[in-house]
């Protein structure tokens, strides 16, 4: 049983590679440290890091969300394999 | 200053409901505290809403809410580096941790070292793991009571001198009694309180602050132009660019490393927990990101020309930027709500340290080096024990040393903890590490490292590395733990080889 959860292909982290978004616009700094244009006030190093934080975390979100419907769909098609105990029918 | 009355009713009230919260808690989901994963790490039942407050209260402590805007207060933008930080910081958690707390849940691990202890048999690196994790905890929790002394002075107790240390010091003997008795339960029910008091205060203080100093336009405005964005680089230097990146990303990689994080990681119910957590935690982030913001608020109210303000700059420097702030913009009974929220703050987290640091010396130290053969309840035992220690240690550390050695030993602490990543990082999907490699290299980065910060004389972990005639300003940690990888990576095949050999002629 926890074998079989185990056996997930590599190719199904893909939702993962997400991550590198955030991590390529918060290193790459000379893209955000200007001062224009200001939102409210606000000069545009200081919003556009702070709207990081939201993006960062909607894009963690997605990703949970993709993994789970990914988990979802693998072990649901495992479960109907074992139910009928026939691999042809699904595969 | 004097006392301000208001204030501090309000302070001591919030405080002595902790206080009973902190011994009720006890009860809480009642187990048998005789048992060390119940005391420390609350039986591993909690699920993803009080995980949120608790990974909340342990990360984002007092120090952060006191030290951070003391940075854009004193360093303009460099200092804000702390919000692409904790930005990094999720991601990391949803790759690495639920897959570290799978495997420690199925193994009954306590600690990070009990982990490589198991991943990579080896006694020696788990007994690295748990005096690193130890010696880099023991100023974070120090600094945590220079965050609660900064508050308490700004109510107007008399600073200095042993009659100046007696709030802190009753506040820590309540936090180790309620630590003693109700384990990691207290500050998870605490931290919930806290965090009700944070949420307050800072959208109070993001409303109503700049409301009273012209908008943020006006704030932005008064802050001089050269600390508002990083200084672009010239000549052959990266400058702050290399230096912001590199401290944003290292703080990231070390957070979770830290055992008061492991702590609170370990102790949810689930891997998923953990996943939604990563996503959940980011509105601490963006609460920080605001408080990040109250720096320059106190630039544009002038606090720091303020003559009533001027005794506490001299004793606190700009960690009294934000009480400052606080006293010159709200009514007196809302500084003691916000006071006590950071306060409490400290408590938080100091709780978690404390427990964390417990049960490494526990499992790994007193078990495996001294008493084996100990009962679960003697384990339990020791570690409520060690617990009161720890937070004597740290009080004694912040009375008796200057508090620039406790905030050098902290930042020391981060180039220390992150040395611990290669085997932590390598043993999520390999056991094949040679771990004699990992501890070479786990030595070789914690000593460069520290070489590094010593080259700057502790002031900095910016440490300038020339590589072919450019200099790359960037924090020690991260270059460090370069050179661990890379010397753990190259030394395990031949130590491998070596070991086999070794074992095939004693064989034959």
């Amino acid at each position: 049983m926890t074998r079989a959860k185990k056996k997930r292909g590599w190719l199904s982290y893909w939702p993962r590679l997400l991550f590198l978004i955030p991590f390529v616009a918060m290193l790459w700094v000379p893209s955000y440290n200007r001062i224009e244009p200001e939102l409210g006030g606000i000069p545009f190093f200081y919003w556009y890091q702070l709207g990081w934080i939201l993006l960062g975390a909607a894009v963690v979100l997605l990703v949970h969300v993709i993994d789970t419907r990914i988990t979802h769909v693998t072990e649901s098609s495992r479960k109907r394999l074992e139910a009928t105990d026939v691999p042809g029918d699904i595969l | 200053m004097t006392l301000d009355l208001t204030a501090t009713i309000i302070f001591v009230a919030l405080f002595l409901f902790v206080t009973w919260l902190g011994f009720v808690a006890a009860r809480w989901r009642k187990a048998d505290l005789n048992l060390l994963h119940e005391w420390g790490l609350g039986g591993r039942r909690f699920g993803t809403v009080v995980t949120w407050f608790l990974l909340g209260g342990d990360l984002y402590t007092a120090y952060t809410f006191i030290a951070v805007p003391a940075l854009v207060f004193g360093k303009g933008a460099m200092g804000f580096f702390a919000v692409p930080y904790t930005i990094l910081i999720y991601p990391i958690l949803y790759l690495v941790f639920p897959r570290l707390w799978a495997i420690a849940h199925e193994r009954g691990h306590v600690t990070a070292a009990d982990y490589v202890r198991d991943r990579f048999g080896s006694r020696m690196l788990a007994l690295a793991f748990a005096l690193t994790g130890i010696v880099a905890t023991m100023p974070y929790i120090a600094l945590q009571l220079v965050g609660m002394e900064v508050v308490i002075g700004a109510l107007g107790f008399p600073a200095g001198g042993f009659v100046g240390h007696i709030p802190l010091i009753i506040a820590f003997i309540v936090l180790a009694a309620f630590t003693y008795t109700s384990g990691l339960r207290a500050p998870a029910l605490i931290a919930i309180v806290k965090d009700v008091l944070i949420f307050v205060t800072v959208f109070a203080a993001v409303v109503v602050i700049p409301a009273k100093l012209g908008g943020y336009g006006a704030i932005f405005a008064s802050v001089p132009a050269e600390k508002l964005t990083l200084t672009p680089p010239s000549g052959d230097s990266l400058g702050s660019y290399s230096a912001y990146a590199t401290l944003a990303l290292g703080s990231a990689l070390a957070l979770f490393l830290y055992p008061h994080a492991m702590t609170g990681i370990l102790s949810s119910s689930s891997g998923n927990v953990i996943r939604r957590n990563a996503a959940l935690l980011a509105a601490y982030s963006f609460i920080l990101g605001l408080i990040a913001l109250l720096g320059y608020m106190a630039i544009a109210a002038g606090v720091d020309r303020d003559p009533a303000y001027a005794a506490g700059f001299a004793q606190y420097g700009p960690n009294f930027a934000v009480p400052a702030l606080f006293l010159a913009s709200f009514p007196s009974w809302f500084v003691g709500v916000a006071f006590a929220a950071i306060a409490i703050g400290a408590l938080v987290p100091a709780a978690i340290m404390s427990i964390a640091c417990a049960n490494l010396f526990t499992r790994n130290l007193y078990k495996e080096f001294i008493r084996p053969d100990c009962s679960q309840a003697d384990e339990a035992r020791m570690a409520k024990i060690v617990s009161l220690v720890v937070k004597i240690g740290a009080v004694v550390f912040i009375l008796a040393i200057p508090q620039a050695y406790a905030i050098q030993l902290q930042l020391l602490g981060g180039i220390w903890i992150i040395q611990l990543l290669p085997p932590i990082l390598l043993g999520l999907y390999t056991r094949s590490f040679n771990a004699l490699a990992l501890l070479i290299g786990w030595a070789a980065g914690t000593a460069i490292g520290t070489y590094m910060a010593a080259a700057q004389g502790f002031a900095s972990s910016v440490y300038p590395l020339e590589i072919f005639g450019v200099t790359l300003p960037g924090y020690a940690a991260l270059y460090s733990v370069v050179i661990n990888f890379l010397l753990a990576a190259a030394l395990s095949p031949p130590l491998d080889l070596m070991a086999r050999r070794s074992a095939a002629s004693t064989a034959s």
